[in-house]
């Protein structure tokens, strides 16, 4: 019974140890690809150095810093992510698309849902933080501020 | 002379006063919160000191800084629970002190310390920085260039992660910041097309996701946490006798932190950790410490709070910030469209001394706060957090929205925010990415012009005995740990919480 636990703790550990080093090179790789596209200036305007030479310096560190990671990086694997923060950032994916319908609709839904899933029931509570803490920063924010939010299915009540 | 006393002119204006008293308050609240620090605060404020003049925002920004740094030792006082990473070794010995009813006594040793701590430590940024400004107006590119490799190297010694995952994590926050048009050729370099970043990666929403954001995912998992306060006796000042035991040990700390916040990137935790550790060593009574020790408790606040003056010498001064939240502040004065660097001592000499002026002022106030609000700040630690942190969000988001009025600053936040949760999760602190992004830009620069200057000949930069000095300094900062575990290897008692 004891073997089970073990055995996935060590291959989430490998995981952990491989994937994020191997990750950041991959990353790394694309982007000085990216780099190799930037458009080269002739030497007279070029002012020391390509535009390319920098990143690519810096990245190559990365990939330096990143192989050495791969061979002996010995900290431990991270716990597994609970579903608590799984659906926070299911919720925070949700903000994003309802942010584009309208910023403060997705905030107070967002608010709202939030203090929901960690398990807020007082339905005052739930109120105060989805709809008057948004509509109190929204006033805020576009009375003292002056800050002009993007138009939407709410916004555009005020804004006409 | 003139610009100190012009400086301190400045403040004489009520609404400057009303601000700084309320941002203090602010502060406070900040650095009790759980969850919330100096750095989350003074990221979450920025976009709303952008309509304010410079004076005025800079100042808000250092006075939340110099508050929640303080305002961490409430909550490790009375709930053991440090409201900032600095206040760590605070818990050790103050909430001891409160479970045997003794919490006013923590408390006031814990804001007499404070704030001798944070005196002493204006008034050596008031002496230092025009000092370290007036040894580099002189620098040139490569000097600077060196200056910049080295302040960065600095950030692999941040936090108890490997010094090797966050000189990752700078390196990553300076490749973001190539980001958009380069300065010196106007070529367009990831950018997707996209106009929107062709200015860059904006500094403020990716600070305000990086420890605001990521900071909502890590509370996701703390949601059983609970909180109780201790009963609290009528605030007690520390007696006389108390006094004799510990000035010794305020001294001591306010120096070693003043000393440890001038260091590039390195903040109050470290200054912290290393201002009990010696409060230890020194004491006559080390058996007492971690048991109820005022000692502890002056050694922990007196260095964290210097650190703070000190972190702003090399931020003013080089334009290096000095720790974790001054890199926020430095990336305030940009946005502020105000030059961090020798020149500021000479062309914007008033608005340095009003800051500095501001911070001292701060540090009094902060004192009284300390010692007749603590209860009730005490009380505002007890907020769930199931109502605190989804309005945090809103006011990240509408912060981060803001600056530029834009949506895409929004996803950028958010992006940041998620990035870095993982980060923190695999053991990258997000520290010194934020500040790669700022000085990544800086370094970037400095070494184009010093290719210039050196007709492409990057290895002249070595002949130059300030350069090769700070490049020296350098290998010490990244090899030098090592090296030194290796000869002795010992381990420090306490273990760095990062910041």
């Amino acid at each position: 019974m004891q073997d089970a636990p073990d055995t996935t703790d060590k291959s989430r550990r490998d995981i952990s140890r491989y994937a994020v080093p191997l990750g950041i090179i991959a990353f790394c790789v694309w982007a000085y690809w990216l780099s190799t596209q930037f458009e080269r200036v002739p030497p007279i305007l070029k002012r020391g150095m390509q535009p390319s030479d920098f990143p690519q310096l810096v990245i190559g560190l990365i990939i330096m810093l990143s192989v050495w990671l791969l061979f002996r990086d010995e900290s431990e694997a991270p716990e597994r992510l609970t579903k608590m923060v799984q659906m926070t950032m299911g919720l925070l994916i949700g903000f994003l698309l309802i942010s584009q319908v309208d910023l403060f609709l997705a905030l107070g839904l967002f608010a709202a849902s939030l203090t929901a899933l960690w398990g807020e029931r007082r339905v005052l509570a739930i109120v105060l933080v989805g709809l008057i803490a948004p509509i109190a920063v929204f006033f805020l924010f576009d009375g003292i501020f002056e800050v002009r939010f993007p138009r939407g299915l709410l916004t555009n009540l005020w804004y006409g | 002379m003139e610009a100190a006393l012009n400086g301190l002119m400045a403040l004489a204006d009520p609404h400057l006063l009303a601000l700084i008293f309320a941002a203090t308050l602010g502060g406070v609240l900040v650095g009790a919160l759980p969850g919330l620090n100096a750095t989350t605060g003074v990221a979450l404020l920025l976009p709303f000191t952008i309509t304010m003049d410079p004076v005025p925002a800079i100042a808000i920004l250092t006075t939340i800084y110099c508050a929640a740094t303080f305002a961490g030792a409430i909550t490790a006082i009375l709930i053991n629970t440090p409201g900032t990473s600095a206040s760590a070794t605070t818990c050790l010995d103050g909430y001891p002190l409160a479970q045997r009813g003794e919490a006013g006594r923590a408390l006031g040793m814990a804001a007499v310390s404070s704030t001798i701590g944070g005196i002493i430590s204006v008034v050596c940024l008031m002496a230092a920085a025009p000092l370290m400004a007036r040894a580099a107006y002189n620098f040139a590119p490569p000097e600077y260039f060196a200056l910049t490799v080295f302040g960065l190297s600095m950030l692999a010694t941040i936090g108890d992660g490997s010094p090797i995952k966050n000189i990752l994590s700078g390196a990553f926050g300076v490749v973001i910041a190539t980001v958009g048009i380069d300065l010196l050729t106007s070529v367009e370099r990831f950018t997707f097309g996209m106009n929107e970043l062709s200015e860059g990666i904006p500094f403020v929403p990716v600070m305000i996701g990086v420890f605001g954001i990521s900071e909502l995912l890590v509370q996701a998992d703390n949601l059983h946490v609970e909180r109780k306060p201790v009963i609290m006796k009528a605030i007690m000042l520390p007696s006389r006798e108390d006094y004799k035991r510990v000035w010794k040990t305020i001294l001591r700390s306010s120096g070693i932190g003043t000393f440890i916040g001038i260091l590039p990137a390195e903040g109050a935790t470290v200054a912290s950790m290393i201002g009990y550790n010696e409060a230890k060593r020194w004491s006559k009574n080390p058996e007492e410490f971690g048991k109820g020790s005022l000692e502890g408790i002056a050694g922990s606040e007196a260095a964290n709070n210097s650190a703070t003056g000190g972190a702003m010498v090399p931020t003013l001064a080089l334009g290096i910030p000095g720790s974790p939240t001054a890199a926020v502040i430095l990336a305030g004065l940009m946005v502020h469209g105000l030059r961090p660097g020798p020149t500021m001592f000479t062309e914007q000499a008033d608005f340095a001394f009003a800051i500095f002026w501001s911070m001292m002022l701060v540090n009094v106030i902060f004192f009284f706060i300390g010692l007749w609000g603590a209860k009730i700040f005490a009380r505002v630690t007890l907020i769930p957090i199931q109502i605190l942190w989804p309005i945090v969000f809103i006011f990240s988001i509408v912060g981060a929205y803001a600056l530029e009025q834009s949506m895409m600053d929004v996803w950028i936040a958010i992006g940041s925010g998620i990035l870095g949760f993982f980060m923190r999760r695999h053991g990258f602190s997000v520290v010194p990415m934020a500040i790669g992004l700022i000085l990544g830009g800086m370094l970037e620069t400095r070494l184009g012009q010093s290719m210039v200057m050196l007709d492409e000949k990057w290895w002249l930069m070595l002949t130059r005995p300030l350069s090769l000095f700070f490049f020296v300094l350098t290998v010490l900062a990244l090899f030098g740990p090592m090296v030194w575990g290796r000869l002795f290897k010992q381990r420090s008692p306490l273990k760095s919480t990062g910041e």
